[in-house]
């Protein structure tokens, strides 16, 4: 029963374990190691509120409005919800904690788990999620992991949040386009090397129309990993930027623009424009999200997903973002909160109702490759997104550190390597001390 | 009814004879009286003022000797954060970036006055122009940064269409580190023209007739009148204008944060504010961004005063 994530399952097993839990305590044992009141059970939810604070979109809310709704109705407790939108919320977040008023559940982002668990802010879940018997393993190892701390790094330890979601960054391609020019299409199992891929990209450019065209921010990682290099150690202690192979992808990836010009112009890598622009079917390459699958599923041409170029490892290679649901340790019903963080993160309609509206793919593992895979909407290789979520999507480099901002710097004048004014490797030299300063200073904010 | 509420009188009697002590303290009573009342009028916006500006305001000063990460208790660290932003080139280049945007208030001065005098002739549709110049003005700084961004894409701007009619192919302003900060400039100007417009028409109305009469009299050229008569006349509200515009655009934040989200390239766009609420949200940073808030604060200061210091000298000057 307590393998199983169905609505009424899940609950169920939620309210045994939390009444288990408060009878253990009134034996003097405090097993959860969490608050050791029963008054959270899930029958007795009847009378409480729980304040739970969330950003997202239209179709997100529509999705978790339902949640919300069959949560309450099976429980008897009362949910305010909070909304905001992306800009705000951290903001908004940081007052609610200064101000001393946490909503009980609420999103928290991959990057601030550490400064949050090492605060006492949110409160450590392991407990209760083991009480109540929840098989862990039907969540991406990934979407757990990322909220997991053992007081020195992320990744690793008690787990202090559930994944809202995680979201594989994958490349997408203009399959009408392709067609059109006679261009083979790309194998889905077998990547192009970035000579093969430039060599496309050139083929489809010509007057309204570009090979690609890539914000660095987003897409860099894919290059930069592929060819064995990384921001940082995986420590995430040294700033390791200055690397030959780090420098081979920069130029790379610069030169797509600089000698092929394959994309529409350097400064609109940054603008909404290329966005835009794949949208009109001018653009043969871009990166797909599963947040933008909705929106690409109403597009006149025809799309479909492809493993990342790859570099001198010829492993394909990206980032798997990630949005937590934690629960604060100040919340006066514990049990309560936390069965909400899991019915969030794990319920089966929610989570088929999230990927059918096309705004993320499902946090169960064999919801993801069973029926997910088997719907028949686009993309058609959904598999690519499943395969980075299981095996080899990355976090962002800032979302294991204290704070994003040495990561944040490397970002701020790489214009100049992508208009040519400067070699990527002599940029990387000169960044490379810059950013290693800033990594210092969070790592010495974290007491590491 | 004139003698006891002039204020004159009863001065007058003071000075002449020595004031008999009941009628003293009964209008004392009444004073006070009066005064409980004028106090309880003032206590609510005093206690609002004491609670949302002053105790912030202490706050954050000793904030900015602590190391606060807005998650646990800030630890006193001395002048640790001070230190850290005299060698903070982000900090330098922020500053640099706040008062470049100043250029800006000159030309719009400049720009308000000259729409005052044209709204102060008589002629056709002259509150229809007060009222558009006014529209900016009253329209959220929010929308109005999101329609410049538009107007500012180098692709489909409409400001690149516009200068493509005139055969000049225009910059991808927001994208470019040499046009960022004019694009910002141009926006703050139009977006603040009416409001200047408006306090200028109104000085202009209240300047005598006389005076340029008795100057055309002697023939004055309506050059030497406007800069001999309407100037000065204008001075107090082009002082006002001076400095509220400083100190406001020294705070410069929306439009930066909606406009350019990540300072602009290459920082070229960061504005002192935007990099003090970068430091303290998204770095969680709260004391450095105190020190460098109180920074801004003491310059700011500073530099009204100075404004003070210069129109009183000018004034005085004047008279002589």
């Amino acid at each position: 029963m307590f393998g199983n994530f169905s609505r009424r399952s899940l609950l169920g097993g939620i309210g045994a374990a939390a009444m288990a839990a408060g009878l253990a305590a009134c034996g003097g044992e405090t097993s959860t190691g969490s608050s050791s009141s029963a008054s959270g059970s899930a029958a007795g939810g009847a009378g409480v509120e729980l304040t739970y604070m969330f950003r997202g979109g239209e179709d997100e809310r529509k999705a978790y409005d339902q949640a919300i709704a069959a949560f309450e109705k099976q429980t008897g407790a009362k949910v305010k919800v909070i909304v905001t939108d992306a800009d705000q919320y951290r903001t908004k977040l940081q007052a609610a904690i200064t101000g001393n008023q946490v909503p009980d559940v609420f999103y928290l982002e991959q990057g601030s788990v550490m400064a949050f668990a090492k605060n006492g802010i949110v409160k450590n879940i392991t407990p209760d999620i083991e009480a109540a018997g929840l098989d862990i393993d039907r969540v991406w190892k990934y979407g757990v992991d990322s909220y997991r701390f053992d007081g020195d790094q992320v990744g690793q330890g008690d787990i202090y949040g559930l994944p809202k979601d995680v979201g594989p960054f994958s490349f997408g391609y203009n399959k009408t386009m392709l067609e059109a020019a006679g261009i083979p299409l790309p194998d889905k199992d077998k990547p192009y090397t970035w000579a093969e891929f430039r060599e496309v990209a050139k083929q489809l450019t010509k007057d309204e129309q570009w090979g690609t065209g890539l914000n660095v921010v987003w897409n860099l990682q894919a290059w930069v990993w592929s060819n064995g290099a990384d921001w940082a150690d995986e420590e995430r202690r040294t700033v390791t930027v200055d690397t030959p192979e780090f420098a081979e992808a920069l130029q790379d990836f610069a030169d797509i623009q600089l000698v092929d010009k394959s994309t529409p112009s350097v400064e609109q890598a940054q603008t909404m424009d290329t966005y835009q622009r794949w949208m009109r079917g001018q653009i043969g390459f871009f990166p797909v999200g599963p947040w933008d699958v909705s929106t690409y599923r109403e597009l006149d041409f025809e799309w479909d997903l492809i493993p990342w170029p790859v570099g001198k490892t010829g492993e394909t290679a990206t980032w798997l973002g990630s949005l937590g649901i934690s629960v604060s340790n100040k919340t006066k019903h514990p049990e309560l909160a936390t069965q909400l963080a899991m019915f969030l993160s794990a319920d089966e309609e929610t989570q088929r109702s999230l990927y059918k509206a096309g705004v993320q793919i499902p946090n169960l593992v064999d919801m993801a490759e069973g029926e997910y895979l088997d719907d028949e909407l686009a993309p058609a290789n959904k598999e690519e997104f499943v395969q980075i979520a299981r095996d080899y999507g990355r976090a962002l480099p800032a979302a294991e550190t204290w704070s994003p901002e040495w990561y944040d710097d490397f970002w701020i004048d790489i214009q100049q390597v992508l208009d040519g004014k400067v070699t990527a490797a002599d940029w990387l030299a000169q960044v490379q001390p810059r950013m290693q300063q800033k990594l210092d200073q969070a790592n010495m904010a974290a007491g590491r | 009814m004139s003698a006891t509420t002039a204020p004159a009188a009863p001065a007058a009697r003071a000075a002449t004879a020595s004031p008999p002590s009941p009628p003293s303290k009964r209008k004392s009573k009444l004073y006070r009286r009066e005064n409980l009342v004028a106090a309880a009028f003032i206590a609510l916006p005093l206690v609002g003022f004491l609670t949302f500006a002053i105790g912030p305001f202490l706050y954050s000063i000793y904030a900015s000797f602590t190391n606060w990460n807005m998650l646990s208790s800030p630890t006193w660290i001395g002048l640790a954060n001070y230190r850290q932003a005299f060698g903070d080139p982000y900090f330098r280049t922020s500053l640099f970036n706040t008062f470049f945007y100043m250029i800006g208030i000159p030309i719009g001065l400049a720009l308000s006055l000259t729409l005052a005098l044209a709204m102060n002739r008589r002629m056709p549709g002259q509150s229809f122009f007060r009222a558009i110049y006014y529209v900016p003005v009253v329209s959220s700084l929010a929308a109005v940064s999101i329609l410049w961004q538009w107007a500012y894409n180098g692709d489909f701007g409409l400001v690149n269409q516009a200068l493509e009619l005139i055969g000049v192919d225009g910059p991808n302003w927001l994208m470019n580190v040499s046009t960022v900060k004019p694009a910002l400039i141009i926006m703050a100007i139009w977006k603040g023209l009416g409001y200047s417009m408006l306090l200028y028409l109104a000085a202009l109305q209240s300047v005598p007739r006389s005076l340029y009469e008795a100057a055309e009299l002697d023939g004055a050229s309506s050059m030497k009148r406007f800069w001999h008569i309407t100037l000065p006349m204008v001075q107090p509200v082009t002082f006002f204008l001076v400095v509220t515009n400083i100190i406001a655009g020294s705070q410069i934040f929306t439009e930066i944060n909606i406009m350019t989200p990540t300072g602009g390239p290459e920082f070229s766009s960061a504005s002192v504010v935007w990099y003090i609420w970068r430091q303290a949200f998204s770095n969680l940073q709260m004391g450095y961004a105190s020190a460098m808030a109180v920074l801004l604060g003491i310059l700011v200061f500073l530099i009204t005063a100075f404004q003070f210091w210069l129109n009183a000298r000018n004034a005085h000057e004047g008279v002589d």
